[in-house]
């Protein structure tokens, strides 16, 4: 069964995004309509023109999404509910895309908004008191694989510093990103800082967010009048897979699937855009617990396995390097709201082939990868890319 | 005074005091490949209607590491932490489960066998349990364990 689509003919339209950070006295619904209005505006559009909308939020609640999309006005276009964990706006993304892909839209919106601050104690599964798998935090989740890949490879805490003080100090130039430090983060500050799940540190764990991020994608003929002069980036492919058995699995507690999900699902993405990680200018990825960040840089295929700590040592994966990761600070530093936390990649990723990414332009930058893997067993792998990649 | 799960369905809690719980499983007749929790299709090859069985009540520790926060709801607030792994039990399945015990007990590699924790007691004063593993006890960790760790220190909390 093949995973991987490949975009005809859809380029960006338009970006938008709100800031990440604790907003609690903002209504989520007036969150996405700023992200919404953002973008629009960025596409030269109003809702009028566009022909399908895909909203996406892990909040558990209902017809939020909807309510949402209302504030940017009701013009009876069909709005479709998403929700796959931390994966959701990425998954917002590909059903956009695949929407004009497949010629059914001439414009396609992903929107998605979450409020954490709204969630504490709402009882989504892992948060209840009354659930086996409360004890289980997803610091811990992860903690397990950075423990394990110690045991396995000799991995040091210092060097998930090194990756973590690297996304610190991308955040600090991002004006998008909710941490931006006053002050070069250092390895030996983030392992400094306290405890959460040995060896992750408070500095290597993502925050909690509220925030709101849109994409509009669009026919390129259209996005091409609307935006004359503008560099044209294009969505290329896009795979997602959840979870094939195997020994290993476990049902209870959080679980993302084995990390090697993410490198079969990347294949998928690679073969459905005829490209390869040798093709890839600028990556984003599923940073929220930063040991996360060193596995994916060989499930990806940028480095073989076993040498991502190489890859570190060298600083191939930040500014200046062969394949910079999180120029917007990643999950770590720009923040993790859940839903619009893959919109924020995207947002980042066309700011870069764009060539618009001030104080963290990728120079040259022809094609963006962005991934996320989501709670339950989901992965998922993107692929943007400036015009005449990929055609 | 009686101990009630935290949850139904994932485990028994035998009456007698000093019997220690037992996990509750699923074996998929067809492909013979065994769960954890219960479920009735088979995850492998998709057989429908496994049959119930009870898991080992012990197993290794494939990965674990140290929660510096306290246990959610429990009642003995002097811990600081708690250990979270996922032991591979003998049947095949992987379960993430909180230890009983300190920041050194534990190695990967390790032994473990299952317990109960009590987190609280409910509005009918009955103790809330839940399962956890602590380093076995009949000498299976002697010079086992690489890494280190004192498993018969193990700090039993309760």
């Amino acid at each position: 069964m093949k995973h991987g689509l490949r975009f005809d003919g859809v380029a960006v339209a338009g970006i938008g995004m709100v800031r990440f950070g604790m907003f609690k006295e903002i209504p989520g619904a007036h969150l996405a309509r700023d992200a919404g209005l953002l973008a629009l505006h960025d596409a030269g559009m109003t809702l009028a023109d566009v022909d399908e909308a895909f909203v996406g939020y892990i909040q558990p609640a209902p017809m939020i999404g909807i309510k949402a999309m209302k504030e940017l006005g009701l013009t009876g276009l069909p709005v479709t509910h998403i929700e796959d964990a931390s994966a959701t706006g990425l998954v917002a993304f590909r059903d956009a895309a695949w929407a004009v892909s497949s010629g059914r839209a001439d414009v396609a919106m992903a929107l998605c908004f979450d409020k954490f601050t709204d969630m504490t104690g709402t009882g989504g599964r892992g948060a209840g008191r009354d659930q086996i798998d409360a004890p289980i935090l997803p610091a811990a989740y992860f903690a397990l694989w950075a423990q394990r890949r110690m045991h396995d490879r000799g991995t040091t805490p210092e060097q998930f510093a090194t990756i973590a003080a690297k996304n610190w100090n991308y955040g600090a130039v991002c004006p998008f990103a909710h941490r931006q430090s006053d002050h070069v983060v250092t390895p030996d500050e983030v392992l400094a800082a306290r405890m959460v799940a040995e060896p992750l540190t408070t500095m290597m764990c993502c925050p909690p967010d509220d925030g709101a991020a849109c994409i509009i994608l669009a026919r390129e003929d259209l996005v091409r009048s609307r935006q004359p002069g503008r560099p044209l980036v294009r969505a290329l492919a896009s795979a997602l897979t959840s979870e094939t058995y195997s020994p290993g699995h476990t049902f209870v507690g959080p679980v993302v699937g084995p990390a090697t999900m993410t490198r079969d699902t990347a294949l998928e993405c690679y073969e459905a855009a005829s490209l390869g990680p040798e093709d890839v200018s600028v990556a984003y990825c599923h940073d929220a617990f930063v040991n996360e960040e060193l596995e994916y840089y060989e499930l990806l295929g940028f480095c073989a396995e076993g040498e991502g700590e190489k890859l570190v040592a060298e600083g191939e994966t930040g500014p200046g390097g062969r394949i910079p990761f999180n120029t917007d600070g990643g999950l770590l530093a720009r923040g993790h709201p859940g839903g619009p936390t893959g919109v924020a990649q995207l947002h980042e990723a066309v700011l870069q082939l764009r060539g618009d990414a001030a104080g963290r332009q990728v120079e040259g930058a022809r094609v963006a990868l962005a991934h996320l893997v989501g709670g339950g067993s989901i992965a998922t792998v993107n692929l943007l890319g400036v015009e005449g990649v990929g055609t | 005074m009686a101990r009630v799960p935290i949850e139904k369905g994932f485990f028994r809690v035998p009456d007698d005091p000093t019997e220690g719980p037992r996990l509750l499983g699923s074996h998929c007749p067809a492909c013979d490949e065994v769960f954890f929790p219960r479920r009735l299709v088979c995850a492998k090859c998709l057989h429908e209607g496994t049959e119930d069985v009870e898991l080992s009540p012990r197993g290794r520790i494939w990965t674990w590491t140290y929660c510096h926060v306290p246990l959610f709801g429990k009642k003995d607030a002097d811990v600081a932490g708690y250990g979270v792994a996922q032991v591979d039990l003998p049947e095949g399945p992987r379960v993430q489960s909180i230890l009983s015990g300190g920041p050194d007990d534990f190695a990967i590699g390790m032994e473990v066998e299952i317990d109960l924790e009590t987190l609280r007691t409910n509005s009918k004063g009955d103790d809330v349990v839940i399962y956890r593993f602590r380093p076995a006890r009949d000498g299976a960790n002697a010079g086992g364990a690489a890494g280190g760790g004192t498993p018969a220190g193990g700090g039993d909390a309760s």
